[in-house]
């Protein structure tokens, strides 16, 4: 007699291979590795990687809460009656904020991939199955991910974040009910971070024309992105202001899903006042809607663009006009010295303008920066007794540095994404690999954005609140560190932008990234507190000379110290491998 | 017998495609002949069931197509114009899938699959993905996918497109056997050669409209010339020598 587990492999074995399940599989594989009309050459992770890098910032988080519940380190600190209950909420609020963020941002990232398009139409409707088949196979899929991914992003959490927490305690019970109501908490806020996005999408695909959708999608997801964000950000104020919530929940609290379920987690272990029950009722009517909101817009959606794609594809080829402004040829005179710079220079610009997955970055660190500059201003307002005084606070000065610097950071990091390799021949035909432009193109690229933005913002908010003399200083020293940043960034830059392939991990990957975070804290914390000091006293600024001069001078000599094989052109970057044998032998 | 009667396709109340009829008999070979924008494309979609006509019907065996399109679509063989592949998949799991969706028994699907790829010498790359294969090897496998059920009707739209010398040849040679064992092929194509040597019967499209419709041999009587010629007599009225020799000069003077 088969054993149960026997019989299961056997029903798998034969439902694997019927067409309902073979078009979920292939639906899910392709949600995760590849989706948009073109053959993608996309970044491909693989699908147990991607759910690897999604499971690491719960896990990770929790783990570093054991310096703040850890039984022994809290004797030491003194503290021995702590209540885990209220000491864990700013955390929780963090978690529930974390799932949302992240499972948000998948959805975002595989926006193009979730709705089945053109290849799909091409591919399977002349086959023998209805697409009502096709449809019922893509909404299985999408369910399953946005289950696989709730669970996956919070697995670790929820066991890890529980156990901290419940070391405090030393009932087991303890335990069990807080990992519980907290697991409720962050998979239902997963759920319906997931199927809001995928609403959002369906019903602009249900309501706009295919054409237009297409157009505005990159923005819709750039305005995703930044609430996402602004949504992060709030975790470090909200969990306080919703401690203090007495009677009636605050009107921004309808703006934060995220508060809903914190609510629902506080209700459920009786900790709620009346104005936390009232926020927490909203939790679970909103992740009962928002599937009958997506699945009916999904369901609009798709007879109106799935169905009409052999129709699009005759009637939709509109016509595209390309005009060069009088302000782009006159640019191009005056900063574009050689055929190389002028061709690629238009290359880049139009890239960064025209291509999804660039545009998308650059808006989320924009976002992050508009975050950033808004908590600036905020705290340059706390105290000031005016808007002069609050205006020429270390904080308020540091809104031009925290903005060019995330700029330049994310230009210099979009340079490296590729945009459809196969095309890059064209350079590698006629480009000359031994003659170094790249540095000078990049550089010229991130100026041309990054120089009249401070003009247009520094110079006319200080000139009318300042005056004319701190303007022009403030934007002096704004400008030459812009010019100062670019430079280091693109010291031994050495591809033709986007046209590159990146490796998916490099060894000095944490290298760069802690020395951004470094770097951060000199150009948008330390500049502007010396800034603040010296705009009373400008000749003060004259002690930035010597600092100018070897921030100037430290790219240069890097420059002259490279050997010429590494200042070749290059078109395909591979992974460095920790150890790498000389093959002597062979 | 396939059949289409008073086809007719609008977007946007423009015409693409305007009162098309002819019909299809078992051993019959159509090749569709017109330039860009003739409405080749959106006579193929029709056929294949995949736009509805606004006005006029397509029947297989005397049904309309459109009343049971899976049943159609179980005895149609198509391999269209772009080859749009899932990059991620091997050719041989592409394959195995469309076996799978078609309803064939996976066995069946295997034993057709191996001998396929072998014939069409993609077997030693069949555990590569299909990001990775050239555009004559995607083709091929589009070819595959679309004879490996054995169906009676076949639907290519320039299928040549990035083939090789020996895959065309075996290529065209197919299409002829298809035609001599009993098959419906509806072939639409811009080579003009492979048209004349491969199709028995032609059918010539100009701004959506047939403005020719016979056997290959009679279309050529009734001009007096080669089918190149027939065409561009009927359908673009250019002096193409001209043309070539006022690029040139367009070269010259750049």
């Amino acid at each position: 007699m088969n054993s149960p587990f026997e019989v299961l492999r056997h029903w798998w074995e034969y439902y694997r291979e019927r067409p309902f399940l073979r078009l979920v599989r292939l639906f899910v594989a392709r949600i995760f590795r590849g989706g948009g009309d073109a053959d993608a050459e996309g970044i491909d992770l693989g699908i147990g990687l991607v759910l690897t890098l999604l499971a690491m910032p719960g896990g990770f988080v929790s783990l570093l809460l054991l310096n703040k519940y850890g039984t022994f380190l809290q004797w030491l600190r003194g503290n021995t009656n702590v209540d885990p209950l209220l000491v864990s909420l700013p955390d929780e609020y963090f978690f529930i904020v974390l799932s949302m963020t992240v499972t948000g941002a998948v959805a975002v990232w595989r926006w193009d991939a979730i709705f089945p398009d053109r290849r799909d139409f091409i591919n399977l409707v002349p086959l023998p199955i209805s697409t009502r088949t096709i449809f019922l196979a893509n909404l299985t899929a999408v369910l399953f991910l946005a289950a696989l991914i709730a669970l996956d992003v919070n697995a670790v959490s929820c066991v890890l974040f529980p156990a901290v927490v419940g070391a405090t305690q030393n009932k087991f019970l303890f335990f069990l009910r807080f990992a519980g109501v907290h697991a409720q908490g962050v998979l239902l806020s997963s759920v319906f971070s997931f199927l809001a996005v995928f609403s959002i999408l369906g019903l602009l695909m249900a309501v706009l024309p295919p054409l237009a959708f297409k157009r505005i999608s990159a923005y819709i997801r750039g305005v995703v992105v930044v609430y996402l964000v602004t949504l992060l950000c709030t975790t470090a104020a909200v969990p306080d202001k919703l401690m203090r919530v007495k009677e009636h929940a605050p009107s921004w609290t309808l703006l934060l899903p995220s508060s809903w379920f914190l609510s629902w987690c506080q209700a459920l272990r009786g900790r709620a006042g009346a104005g936390l029950v009232e926020l927490a009722r909203l939790a679970l009517p909103a992740v009962a809607v928002i599937p009958v909101i997506a699945f009916g817009a999904y369901a609009v959606a798709y007879r109106r663009h799935f169905m009409r794609i052999p129709e699009m594809a005759e009637a939709g080829s509109a016509t595209f006009t390309s005009r060069e402004s009088r302000s782009e040829s006159w640019l191009q005179r005056l900063i574009l010295r050689t055929p190389f710079q002028k061709g690629c220079f238009g290359f880049v610009w139009k890239t960064l303008l025209r291509s999804e997955a660039h545009r998308l970055v650059l808006t989320a660190v924009g976002g992050l920066g508009l975050v950033l500059a808004s908590q600036a201003l905020m705290h340059a307002f706390e105290g000031a007794k005016s808007l002069r005084e609050a205006a020429l606070s270390p904080d308020a000065l540091a809104i031009p540095y925290i903005l060019t610097f995330l700029i330049i950071i994310a230009l210099r990091g979009v340079f490296e994404i590729p945009v459809d390799v196969r095309s890059n021949w064209v350079f590698q035909l006629m480009l000359d690999q031994d003659r170094q432009e790249c540095e000078s193109l990049g550089r010229k690229v991130v100026l041309t954005v990054v120089l009249p933005l401070v003009a247009a913002l520094a110079f006319p908010a200080y000139a009318y609140l300042e005056g004319f003399r701190v303007a022009a200083l403030h934007t002096l020293v704004v400008g030459i560190w812009t010019v100062l940043l670019t430079n280091m960034v693109v010291v031994r830059f050495r591809k033709v932008p986007f046209t590159c392939t990146l490796p998916v991990f490099k060894q000095h990957s944490i290298v760069v990234l802690v020395s951004w975070c470094f770097g951060y804290l000199i150009y948008a914390v330390s500049t502007p507190e010396f800034e603040s000091s010296a705009l009373a006293q400008p000749w003060r600024l004259l002690s930035l000379v010597p600092v100018v001069a070897v921030a100037w001078f430290v790219p240069h000599s890097l420059n002259k110290s490279t050997i010429d094989i590494e200042k070749k052109l290059i078109f395909e970057e591979s992974a460095t491998r920790a150890f790498q044998t000389l093959g002597l032998g062979d | 017998m396939l059949e289409a009667v008073h086809l007719t396709k609008s977007y946007l109340s423009l015409p693409a495609v305007e009162d098309l009829t002819f019909s299809l008999r078992p051993g019959q070979v159509l090749g569709c002949l017109g330039p860009n924008g003739s409405g080749k494309s959106t006579t193929v979609k029709m056929l294949t069931g995949l736009l509805e006509p606004t006005r006029g019907v397509v029947h297989f065996d005397g049904r309309r197509i459109q009343d049971d399109l899976q049943a159609y679509r179980k005895r149609l063989g198509y391999v269209p114009e772009e080859a749009h592949l899932y990059p991620y998949l091997s050719g041989w799991e592409y394959l195995e899938m469309i076996g799978a969706l078609r309803g064939m028994g996976p066995g069946d699907v295997a034993v057709k699959i191996d001998s396929l790829l072998e014939l069409l010498a993609l077997h030693p790359h069949r555990h590569a993905t299909i990001g990775t294969y050239s555009k004559g090897m995607r083709q091929r496998i589009l070819l595959i996918s679309a004879i490996m059920h054995n169906p009676e009707i076949f639907i290519f739209d320039e299928p040549l497109s990035g083939l090789d010398v020996t895959s065309a040849l075996i290529f065209k040679n197919l299409v002829q056997e298809l035609g001599r064992s009993g098959k419906l092929v509806f072939y639409c194509s811009h080579v003009l050669e492979v048209v004349e040597k491969v199709c028995t019967d032609v059918l010539i499209l100009r701004k959506g409209v047939v403005i020719a419709q016979d056997t290959v041999a009679k279309i050529g009587e009734i001009i007096g010339q080669s089918l190149e010629n027939t065409f561009l007599h009927l359908v673009d009225d250019v002096d193409t020598m001209s043309v070539a020799r006022d690029i040139v000069g367009v070269m010259r003077a750049a």
